[in-house]
């Protein structure tokens, strides 16, 4: 179980610190997806960046199960929005990677990423370099590479807004059920609604800098449907779609009332 | 490109080579050129006869090469090192980085009397040229490169656990292969250049030498048989890198599909 819980962070800019997080507390089960959707650069992606230490909170806590977050954890993989294939190594060198740097033998690592590139739909494609790939295909590899090591908290941060939308709704569906699978819990960041509820059993809605919990919603849909397509198609869908699109639709503009007519 | 067209560019450039040759052999027999200002490739042939008996030729072929390749790997690698840990201490890179660019704004030709007075006129101090120029050409692709690294990368590598050395050898070092190779491609030429140029300010051997000392003695086929070879020097060593981008840079070469 991963737990945000007090966080607020805030940097030294030209004129005073700036703001960015103000207590934010919420937490994600373990087999549970959280989506965490907010006005772009509310800070969204700074709170994955404090669950993997690259920054510190100001104040607050990061826990996994029960215990602080610090320094790089090995209970928690994260998946970028860029990929993290390095472009000289080989696709099945790029799965091994995680593996390696935690000094495992060879034909042990080599063994477990071959099973994982077959699991994952990559067979065959042990030899190639990832720019032979294509931007589906070199994700599924980034996500191996990612789960190589099983991580129990896995950590997204708008990873699929590159693709094109096929391939998307593709790499969703797999997601979910890898996720499921292992019994992980899974937040990612996004601001694709649909992404969200889509994936996520609970999406919690930051607002606009300094960001804050504005709500946490239950999505009951993901987990009883089938596919993520499955789960677009539902009237519920639209129903929460709406209203998250109206909880950040306010905090988005920040308009003075009566701007209109002023106009 | 189909076998025809290249056969075709094959004997396009032999024909191309053939009316030099024949160009230059007969206008100078004929009067046409002055022989003191060019020479037929007979006589050109005649002065290697020449310098080849007498031994000299070797010998000076021998050391402009030594000293260029020893000059080109030299530079290469200290300019590979501090082109790749430069960028690792902020705060040094920051101190040292204006006294580099300085040092690399000045002609090489100003600075070779400074390395014959340190290193005197033998082969250290022409070493010395070549290292000074060789370094700048692949320091500067090296450390801007290292500075542009993609951070995702590093941020990546840190998540899975990785130690500053593993990020160091796993993703700067080779992430930099694509600027080596740049930086050997410029630095080959560059190599050679100050070899020459500090045979021209003050040796008593090598190519340069040769050439300094043929013009000085109006020998016009030596001068020239000294230019062909350091061209021939020169191409040679700009295959032979060429041909180590697909060991430095595997990847850009691997099958696309």
């Amino acid at each position: 179980m991963l737990e945000f819980r007090n966080i607020s962070f805030s940097f030294p800019g030209r004129r005073g610190a700036v703001e960015v997080l103000r207590d934010v507390s919420f937490c994600c089960k373990e087999d549970e997806i959280v989506a965490v959707v907010g006005p772009s650069g509310c800070g969204k992606s700074t709170l994955l960046s404090l669950a993997i230490s690259l920054r510190k909170p100001s104040a607050g806590e990061v826990l996994i199960d029960g215990r602080a977050v610090r320094g790089s954890d090995r209970r928690v993989g994260m998946l970028f929005q860029q990929t993290t294939l390095l472009p000289w190594r080989s696709v099945l060198e790029n799965v091994e990677l995680g593996l390696e740097i935690r000094g495992e033998p060879k034909d042990k690592r080599r063994a477990r990423a071959l099973s994982l590139m077959k699991l994952y739909g990559l067979g065959g494609f042990e030899r190639k370099y990832p720019h032979a790939l294509s931007g589906g295909m070199q994700k599924r590899a980034a996500l191996a590479q990612t789960l190589a090591v099983e991580p129990t908290v896995l950590l997204l941060d708008e990873p699929f807004a590159a693709l094109d939308a096929q391939t998307r709704v593709v790499i969703q569906n797999d997601v979910v059920k890898i996720c499921r699978a292992g019994k992980r819990s899974m937040i990612i960041v996004t601001h694709d609604i649909a992404e969200a509820i889509s994936m996520a059993d609970r999406v919690v809605v930051l607002t606009q800098r300094p960001a804050t919990v504005k709500k946490i919603y239950e999505i009951p849909l993901s987990r009883r449907a089938a596919s993520v397509a499955d789960v677009q198609s539902t009237p519920e869908f639209a129903h929460f779609f709406k209203e998250i699109w109206d909880a950040l639709d306010i905090s988005v503009t920040g308009m003075a009332p009566g701007v209109d007519a002023a106009a | 490109m189909t076998l025809t067209h290249r056969l075709l560019v094959i004997l396009g450039r032999l024909a191309v080579l053939a009316v030099i040759l024949a160009g230059a052999e007969i206008g100078v027999r004929s009067g046409a050129l002055s022989e003191l200002f060019f020479s037929s490739p007979s006589e050109i042939f005649k002065a290697l006869i020449t310098q080849w008996s007498s031994g000299s030729f070797l010998q000076d072929v021998g050391i402009t090469v030594l000293e260029t390749l020893l000059g080109l790997v030299s530079g290469s690698l200290l300019g590979m090192a501090i082109g790749l840990l430069l960028p690792q201490l902020r705060l040094v890179s920051h101190v040292f980085e204006p006294f580099l660019m300085v040092l690399n704004g000045i002609p090489v030709i100003v600075i070779a009397p400074l390395f014959i007075l340190w290193l005197g006129l033998g082969i250290p101090s022409k070493i010395g040229i070549s290292v000074y120029i060789v370094f700048f050409a692949m320091f500067i692709p090296v450390y801007t490169a290292s500075l542009r690294l993609d951070t995702t990368f590093v941020d990546a590598l840190r998540v899975m656990g990785a130690s500053r050395s593993q990020i160091f050898w796993k993703v700067i070092v080779p992430s930099s292969l694509p600027s080596v190779y740049t930086g050997l491609k410029i630095g080959s030429g560059l190599a050679l250049i100050g070899a020459v140029i500090g045979e021209f300010v003050a040796s008593r051997a090598g190519l340069g030498h040769m050439i300094l000392y043929a013009s000085g003695t109006l020998d016009t086929p030596t001068l020239y048989l000294g230019i062909i070879t350091l061209a021939v020097f020169a191409a040679a060593l700009s295959f032979a890198i060429d041909a180590l981008g697909p060991v430095l840079v595997h990847y850009r070469f691997a099958d696309e599909k």
